[in-house]
């Protein structure tokens, strides 16, 4: 750990690390462009600086993004980021009762302490995991990742079946590109650019980024913020008592979620909210301006950006679209994220970690005195700031690999995940399934070859057993009220008919 | 169309698309269990999508038993503008190696303040002259991203 403050305190990686946060906030306060579209675009500017700093550049921009996100849905009621989307309920209605000044200083001290604590957790976790993780095999591996997808599709909005199929044309877009075992190229269709595979680059900020500015253009595109000053950004007592048992609740539900592959900064927030909700003694009042509604939400989606980081470092598997783009950053800078990390570069990931805790300093020094520079971004008109957008998608993506195709690819799955909104199918599990699917296909065949075909090779060690028959259970869950909802429609129609 | 409703259709579209990739699969080698060939994985994933929209495909069926009909989900929404957007989109990838990365930009910026919600001829012709430029600027001369030189050499 100290070698990890010599290495985040050095000036180089302190600039990269108050560049990435501040990066951060402006996309988390911009709505249509998020942590992930973000990332994408930036990862081309990191190829000229060291891995180290660059890591640390692009997680400031993640956790910086959660911090922002909270601004517009308090002050605008769009959520800068989908983790914000719950704030929204509560921060909002602060907001028009004259409280917007208490609900921006909760959202940003929540973040502090959610995210802080966040951070002590990666360190204390991540090392044991990490020792652990030596001893995964392939089936191990195979069933860790089908645990991921399936919590990922488990908790997804909207039907099972939506999310299962959306995971399963993920994998299939994995597998576009050279066969890693046999290094035989598959579905390319002659074109150079997919031997490689389907860049996950362009494949996000198709789903994310143009489909968003899609989405946002058909509609009105106008907007009202509130013209009131903006005062008492420290909550007072009152607001404490209010907020810190729900701040210390959604970290630890932040925290564990995010650790989970498929968890997330997402669903915590929407957990934390509904657990705050429970548990109040005045649960009518929720969505009116509760200030738990604000604090457990965005401690949660802060204290999972710490514990997402977990499963990347110790085990090399991304837990969400954004660590899936800071994997492919690593292996850009010739980093291996898993088990050996922590022994073979020990610089980067102390670094990564304690750079994150200096960044939750910087974002408390910046978010409460700068909100009134972020309100000023946010009255830059929607007319004036897509266009903006679309081209900083365009330049991020062709600058990668200085490709055309990759830019249409890119087009195109904006056109897709277009549709797959209006049809309402998520892209999250897509994207994690897209960056999952080659690593699950290798891990699956080693498997099968290390058994003879067999399997029965998942359900015969006790760690792949485990994690499998979570992943069954999770999957049967939903058929049994559905059998018993089932069998009380059968009767009724029958006595009907 | 008003016959089904958007997870019907929906469904019945992934099913096309699953008979396709598990089709196309079988032209690669699938191999036997005890050593998988390059086909495997992708017919596995094929059938898996077969298996989840045939699914969806019963879902959506008693749904419209149930009396869930088709959403259009276009109504009240300017939906031309994302045509505008996609077209310029499309455009921009077209022209960006036969014009350059500074005239093709200035181009679609100023189609799009102009048409998507119509900005005035100054706020065009600013935006679009210092938005090619400042970003030309930025990730050309600065960040060195090699961004495509037409024939007039920017």
């Amino acid at each position: 750990m100290v070698m990890g403050f010599q290495v985040a305190l050095q000036p180089g990686n302190l600039l990269f690390c108050f560049i990435g946060v501040l990066i951060g906030t402006l996309v988390g306060v911009l709505p249509g462009l998020g942590p992930v579209a973000a990332i994408s675009l930036l990862l081309p500017t990191t190829f000229h600086v060291t891995p180290v700093s660059a890591i640390i550049m692009l997680a400031g921009i993640y956790y910086g993004a959660m911090y922002g996100g909270s601004t517009t849905s308090i002050l605008v009621n769009i959520p800068g980021e989908a983790a914000s989307v719950v704030t929204c309920l509560d921060g909002y209605q602060m907001a028009r009762q004259g409280r917007a000044g208490p609900a921006l200083g909760i959202s940003a001290f929540g973040s502090f302490i959610a995210g802080t604590i966040g951070v002590l957790g990666l360190m204390l976790i991540a090392p044991p995991l990490a020792e652990m993780g030596l001893k995964f095999g392939p089936p191990e591996y195979f069933s860790l990742m089908t645990l991921g997808l399936t919590i990922l599709t488990f908790l997804a909005g909207g039907p099972m079946w939506k999310a299962l199929l959306m995971a399963a044309f993920g994998l299939f877009l994995g597998c576009i590109g050279m066969d890693t075992l046999m290094g035989a190229p598959r579905f390319t269709w002659d074109i150079i650019e997919l031997s490689d595979g389907i860049g996950l680059v362009p494949v996000v900020m198709g789903l994310f980024g143009i489909s968003e500015v899609l989405l946002n253009v058909e509609q009105s595109m106008e907007r009202s913020i509130f013209d009131t000053k903006i005062k008492n950004l420290l909550p007072d007592l009152k607001d404490w008592a209010g907020s810190i048992f729900p701040i210390l609740r959604g970290t630890v539900i932040g925290f564990f979620l995010g650790v989970l592959p498929g968890g997330g900064a997402v669903i915590s927030s929407f957990v934390s909210y509904a657990v705050e909700k429970k548990i109040s003694k005045y649960p009518e009042k929720f969505g009116t301006g509760m200030i738990a509604g604000v604090a457990g939400p965005e401690a949660a989606n802060n204290a999972a950006t710490g514990g997402a980081f977990i499963p990347l470092l110790t085990l090399g598997i991304p837990a969400n679209a954004v660590m899936a783009i800071l994997l492919g950053a690593m292996m850009i800078h010739g980093m291996q994220p898993g088990p050996m990390l922590v022994k073979e570069h020990p610089d980067l990931f102390w670094g990564a970690v304690t750079s994150m805790y200096l960044g939750n300093v910087m974002l408390l020094v910046l978010n409460l005195p700068l909100i009134g520079l972020w309100v000023k971004i946010l009255r830059v008109p929607y007319p004036i700031l897509f266009p903006l957008i679309l081209l900083f998608c365009l330049i991020g993506c062709y600058s990668l690999n200085n490709s055309i195709i990759e830019v249409s690819i890119m087009v195109i799955f904006g056109l897709i995940g277009y549709l797959f909104k209006k049809f309402e199918y998520e892209g999250a599990p897509l994207v994690l399934a897209l960056v999952l699917g080659p690593m699950m296909e290798t891990a699956l065949r080693r498997s099968l070859l290390l058994s003879a075909g067999d399997p029965m090779i998942f359900l015969n060690r006790p760690i792949s057993a485990a994690l499998m028959l979570v992943s069954i259970f999770l999957l049967a869950y939903p058929l049994v009220p559905w059998l018993r909802k089932k069998r009380a429609i059968v009767p009724k129609e029958e006595n009907e008919g | 169309m008003e016959r089904f409703n958007n997870d019907q259709v929906s469904a019945a579209i992934w099913l096309a698309v699953a008979i396709i990739i598990c089709l196309s699969a079988l032209r690669y080698d699938l191999g036997a269990l005890a050593s998988p060939g390059t086909g495997f994985m992708p017919f596995l994933a094929g059938l898996a999508i077969a298996l989840f929209s045939f699914i969806g495909l019963v879902h959506g069926t008693l749904r419209r038993k149930q009396g869930v009909g088709w959403k259009p989900s276009m109504r009240g929404l300017k939906w031309e503008k994302p045509l505008i957007v996609l077209a310029a989109l499309f455009a921009y990838i077209f022209l960006l190696t036969p014009l350059g990365f500074s005239l093709c930009t200035a181009l679609f910026i100023g189609f799009l303040l102009r048409t998507v919600k119509p900005q005035k001829w100054f706020v065009v012709m600013a935006g679009s002259i210092l938005t090619a430029l400042g970003s030309y600027g930025v990730f050309e001369l600065w960040l060195k991203a090699q961004l495509p030189k037409g024939p007039w050499g920017f």
